[in-house]
C-alpha cells in the first residue's frame, strides 16, 4: 500500500524555509564554503597579497610533511591529543565523583561535606577567558618574580632560584598543559557531576549493599552510566589540544624552547602573516581540519569498539 | 544540558567536513578563480608645481593607516593638518592599525589600498610579498621639501638603504634606530666603571660586576635575538661588509665566517662563566628590560634606541641611560670601533593601486619636511631621518643625546642588514638563541642551526630572493 504524500501548505513550505533552509544556508556560506576556499587556495602560492595566484599542485603538502619544523609541532599536537583529555578526564571524574557519591559510607548516597563549596569553587578557573589564564600563569611562572618559584625557594628548595619553568625544553609542556588542564577540570567536573546526578541513587545502594567499594563503583557503575558524556568530553578536550592556540600563543608565543610548545596552529599563523606565504598557510589548515576529523574518527571507532554502543543507558 | 545539543551540532559539523572534503576538486577549481580582477588606476591628477610636485588632486582625500605601536600615530596627523593646510579642501584620513598585514589584506587583494602605509609593527606586511605592488619613492625623496631643499640632502647617510629593495626604494623608513649597547651612565661612574670596547675587557668586567652582586647581561623570552644583533653589528665591524654581504645573500657557510665565529666565542665565554643572569629564556622581555632599568641587576643591554621610550615608566631615577658602541674582537677591527649599527625603522610606502597615490606621496613630503620632523623627534624622543632636528639638549633626554652622538661619530660608517625581516626568520632564531643564552648548547651548534634557517630560506624555490651587493 502506498502512502500518499501530503499537499505541501503554505505552513510547512515556510516552516521549512526557516528552520531548514536557513541554517543550512548559513552553515554552507560560513562553514563549508570558507573549508572548500582555504582548500583552494593550499593549492596555490598565494602570497595572500597579491590578486593572483599560481596553481602549484600538492607541492604545499609534500613542503609540509618534510618541514622539520612543521612535523615537530604536529608532534606536540599528538602529545597533547593524547595526554590533555586523559589527565582532565580522569581528574574531573575524581573530583566529580568526590562531590557526588564519595561521602560517608552509612546512610543516604552523598559526596563529601562541604561538596556544593567545592563545586563552585573548582569551576572559578573556567570563567576566566583563556588569554587571561595564559598571562597569569606567565606570570606565576617567572624565573625570578614569579609566585611558583618564590613559594619554592620558601619551601627551602633552592635549586629553583631562577629556574625558567616555561624556559627549559623539559619542563616547558608539562607547564603549559598543567595550565590547560587547571582551566577545565572545573568544566568536566561540572559536565560529570549532572551525568553522575542522572543515575538513580538506588543503583550505588545496590552496590553499596553489595559490597563495593568506592572505586568499584566508580568503575563499575559511574563510569559505565557516563559514558557518553566522558566521549563528548574527549572529543571536546581533543579538539582543544590540537588548537591550544591561545595558550601556547600566551605562555610562549614564539613556540618554547627547542619548538618543545609549538603547535600546528601557531606555526599557521606564522606562516601566512608573518611569512606571507598564505598557500602554504592553508595546506597546513586543511591538514589540521584532517587531523581534527581523524582524531574524532578514531574516538568514535574505539568507543565503538570498547563496547560503547551497547544500550546501558537507563 | 547545553553540552549535549552542541554535541548534535558538532557531529553535523564533521558529516560537513567529510562532504566537503568530497566536494574538493570542484571546490578548488571554483577559489581559484575567486579573488581575482584587479584594476590599475593612479587616480585623477592635479596640476603639477613646486608646492605641488606629485599633481595631487584638488579636494582630494588622502587615506593613511599607521601603525599605532609606541610611537603612536599622533605626529602624522600632525603632518595631515599642515596638508590639509597647504592643500584647502583636501581632507587627510590618518587611521591607526596595530595588525597591519591582517587589517590590509584584503584591502591589497581588493585593489583598493590605502595611499600610505606605515608597514611596521610585528605584525608588518612581508615586503618581499608587496614588493610589486609599491610604487617606486625615488620621486619623493628628490622633491623640495615645504622649505625648498631637495629632501635627499637634508637626510642621514644610509638611511635609504633599509627600503631599496633590488634597486627600488619601495620604502621610506622614517625614524632612525640606533642599535647600541645602553647602559646607566650612573651606575658604571658610581662603580668607577668604564664602558669595555672589546670583549675581553667585557668578560674582565663581568668578573667586576659579579663581585657587586650584578650580571653583565640579561634577556628575555622573546628578545633573545637581541644578542644577535649584537653578535652581527660586531662581527661586521671585525670581518668588515664580508661579513655582512654572507648573511644578507644567505651564502652556505656564512656563519662559520671567522669574525663571527669569534664573537660566538666571546659570548659562549661570559654565559659560560654566569655572568648572564640565568632564566632569561622563561622570562617575559619586558620584565627582563625591567631587571636592568629597575632593580638594575644587570649592567648592558643591547637593543634599539626605542628602549628609552620602551621603559620610560620602569626606568629608575636618575638612570641617565646612554648608548656606547658594541664591543670588538681586536683593538684594531677592520670598521673604527665608533662605525655603528643603525637602520631606519617605520617603513612608509605607497601602494600603486592607491586611489590617490600622489597624495600619498605628498603626506610623505610633508612629513620630511623640517617642522613635522622636528616635532616627531621633540615629541617622541628620537630622531628621524631627516639631520639637525635635535637640539643640544636633546630635549632633556640622555639617550637622545648620546644616540646623536653616537651617530656623528660614526660619520660614513654606518651600515645595516634586512636578511632577518626580509625573510621573517626571527621567529626561528629565537628559539636558538635562547638556548645558546640559557648555556644549554655550544658556539657548535648555534652556528649550525643559525645556517640550518639561513639554508633552508636559500633553497626554498618560492621565496624571492633578493640579493645585496
Amino acid at each position: 500500500m502506498k502512502r500518499r504524500r501530503k499537499p505541501l501548505t503554505w505552513d510547512k513550505i515556510s516552516f521549512f524555509a526557516v528552520f531548514l533552509g536557513l541554517p543550512l544556508a548559513i552553515y554552507l556560506l560560513f562553514v563549508i564554503w570558507p573549508f572548500v576556499q582555504a582548500f583552494g587556495y593550499s593549492l596555490t602560492d598565494w602570497s595572500g597579497f597579491s590578486p593572483t595566484q599560481n596553481f602549484i599542485g600538492l607541492q604545499n603538502y609534500t613542503k609540509i610533511f618534510t618541514d622539520d619544523i612543521f612535523m615537530k609541532a604536529m608532534g606536540n599536537n599528538v602529545l597533547l591529543v593524547i595526554c590533555l583529555p586523559i589527565i582532565t578526564i580522569i581528574l574531573s571524574l575524581i573530583l566529580a565523583s568526590l562531590v557526588t557519591v564519595g561521602g560517608s559510607s552509612k546512610g543516604q548516597i552523598k559526596g563529601l561535606r562541604n561538596s556544593s563549596f567545592y563545586r563552585v569553587v573548582s569551576f572559578f578557573p573556567y570563567t576566566i577567558p583563556a588569554i587571561a589564564i595564559g598571562i597569569m600563569w606567565g606570570q606565576i611562572y617567572d624565573p625570578s618574580g614569579g609566585l611558583l618559584n618564590g613559594l619554592l625557594r620558601g619551601a627551602g628548595l633552592n635549586q629553583f632560584k631562577d629556574f625558567a619553568w616555561l624556559g627549559d625544553k623539559n619542563t616547558a609542556m608539562v607547564a603549559t598543559m598543567f595550565v590547560i588542564v587547571w582551566g577545565f577540570v572545573g568544566f568536566y567536573m561540572v559536565l560529570f557531576v549532572a551525568g553522575i546526578k542522572g543515575i538513580p541513587a538506588e543503583l550505588f545502594e545496590a552496590a553499596r549493599i553489595d559490597g563495593a567499594g568506592r572505586f568499584r563503583t566508580a568503575v563499575s557503575i559511574t563510569i559505565p552510566l557516563i559514558r557518553d558524556n566522558i566521549q563528548t568530553a574527549y572529543i571536546y578536550m581533543g579538539i582543544l589540544a590540537l588548537d591550544a592556540f591561545v595558550y601556547m600563543a600566551a605562555l610562549n608565543s614564539g613556540g618554547g624552547p627547542d619548538n618543545s610548545t609549538l603547535v600546528m596552529s601557531q606555526q599557521l599563523f606564522f606562516t601566512a602573516f608573518s611569512k606571507g606565504q598564505f598557500g602554504l598557510a592553508s595546506a597546513m589548515g586543511v591538514v589540521l581540519a584532517l587531523a581534527t576529523l581523524i582524531f574524532s574518527g578514531l574516538v568514535f571507532v574505539v568507543n565503538r569498539l570498547t563496547g560503547g554502543d551497547k544500550d546501558v543507558s537507563l | 544540558m547545553n553540552v549535549q545539543h552542541q554535541s548534535v551540532g558538532r557531529r553535523g559539523f564533521l558529516r560537513g567536513a567529510l562532504a566537503a572534503a568530497v566536494l574538493v576538486p570542484l571546490g578548488g577549481s571554483l577559489a581559484s578563480c575567486a579573488g581575482s580582477g584587479s584594476s590599475s588606476n593612479a587616480g585623477p591628477t592635479g596640476a603639477v608645481s613646486d608646492t605641488n610636485p606629485f599633481g595631487m588632486a584638488d579636494k582630494a582625500t588622502v587615506d593613511a593607516v599607521i601603525f599605532k605601536g609606541g610611537y603612536g600615530i599622533d605626529y602624522v596627523d600632525f603632518a595631515g593638518k599642515v596638508l590639509e593646510k597647504n592643500h584647502s579642501g583636501s581632507t587627510a584620513k590618518i587611521s591607526p592599525s596595530t595588525d597591519i598585514a591582517q587589517e590590509l589584506q584584503p584591502r591589497f587583494v581588493g585593489g583598493n589600498p590605502p595611499d600610505l602605509i606605515d608597514n611596521s609593527g610585528a605584525k608588518a606586511i612581508g615586503f618581499s610579498t608587496i614588493l610589486a605592488q609599491l610604487e617606486d619613492l625615488t620621486s619623493v625623496v628628490e622633491a623640495k621639501n615645504l622649505e625648498g631643499k631637495v629632501i635627499k640632502d637634508t637626510l642621514y647617510t644610509g638611511v635609504l638603504a633599509p627600503g631599496t629593495f633590488d634597486g627600488k626604494l619601495a620604502a621610506l623608513n622614517y625614524v632612525l634606530t640606533v642599535y647600541a649597547m645602553w647602559y646607566s651612565d650612573s651606575l658604571l661612574k658610581a662603580n668607577g666603571w668604564s664602558v669595555p670596547k672589546t670583549w675581553d675587557e667585557m668578560y674582565a668586567l663581568g668578573e667586576q660586576a659579579k663581585a657587586k652582586g650584578k650580571y653583565l647581561f640579561v634577556w628575555g623570552k622573546e628578545a633573545a635575538t637581541y644578542y644577535q644583533e649584537m653578535a652581527i653589528a660586531s662581527a661586521i665591524k671585525e670581518g668588515g661588509d664580508d661579513v655582512r654581504l654572507g648573511l644578507e645573500n644567505l651564502k652556505a657557510d656564512c656563519w662559520s665566517h671567522p669574525a663571527i665565529q669569534s664573537v660566538f666565542t666571546a659570548l659562549e665565554k661570559i654565559v659560560k662563566a654566569g655572568y648572564f643572569k640565568p632564566g632569561g629564556s622563561g622570562t617575559q622581555f619586558t620584565a627582563a628590560q625591567a631587571q636592568w632599568t629597575n632593580t638594575q641587576e644587570a649592567v648592558f643591554y643591547p637593543s634599539g634606541s626605542w628602549i628609552e621610550n620602551e621603559m620610560k615608566d620602569q626606568t629608575k631615577a636618575g638612570f641617565n641611560m646612554t648608548g656606547a658602541p658594541v664591543p670588538s674582537v681586536t683593538a684594531s677591527p677592520k670598521k673604527p670601533y665608533t662605525s655603528l649599527h643603525s637602520a631606519a625603522g617605520e617603513p612608509y610606502v605607497v601602494p600603486s593601486q592607491g586611489k590617490n597615490v600622489a597624495g600619498g606621496k605628498e603626506l610623505l613630503r610633508v612629513m620630511l619636511s623640517k617642522d613635522a620632523a622636528t616635532n616627531f623627534a621633540k615629541t617622541k624622543l628620537a630622531p628621524t631621518i631627516v639631520k639637525d632636528t635635535v637640539p643640544a639638549d636633546g630635549f632633556g633626554s640622555t639617550a637622545l643625546v648620546s644616540q646623536t652622538k653616537l651617530l656623528s661619530d660614526a660619520g660614513e660608517n654606518i651600515y645595516t642588514w634586512n636578511f632577518i625581516d626580509l625573510y621573517g626568520t626571527n621567529k626561528d632564531q629565537l628559539v636558538v638563541w635562547n638556548t645558546f643564552l640559557d648555556g644549554k648548547s655550544d658556539v657548535a651548534t648555534l652556528t649550525s642551526d643559525l645556517q640550518k634557517i639561513s639554508d633552508k630560506v636559500r633553497n626554498d624555490s618560492s621565496v624571492k630572493k633578493i640579493e645585496v651587493k
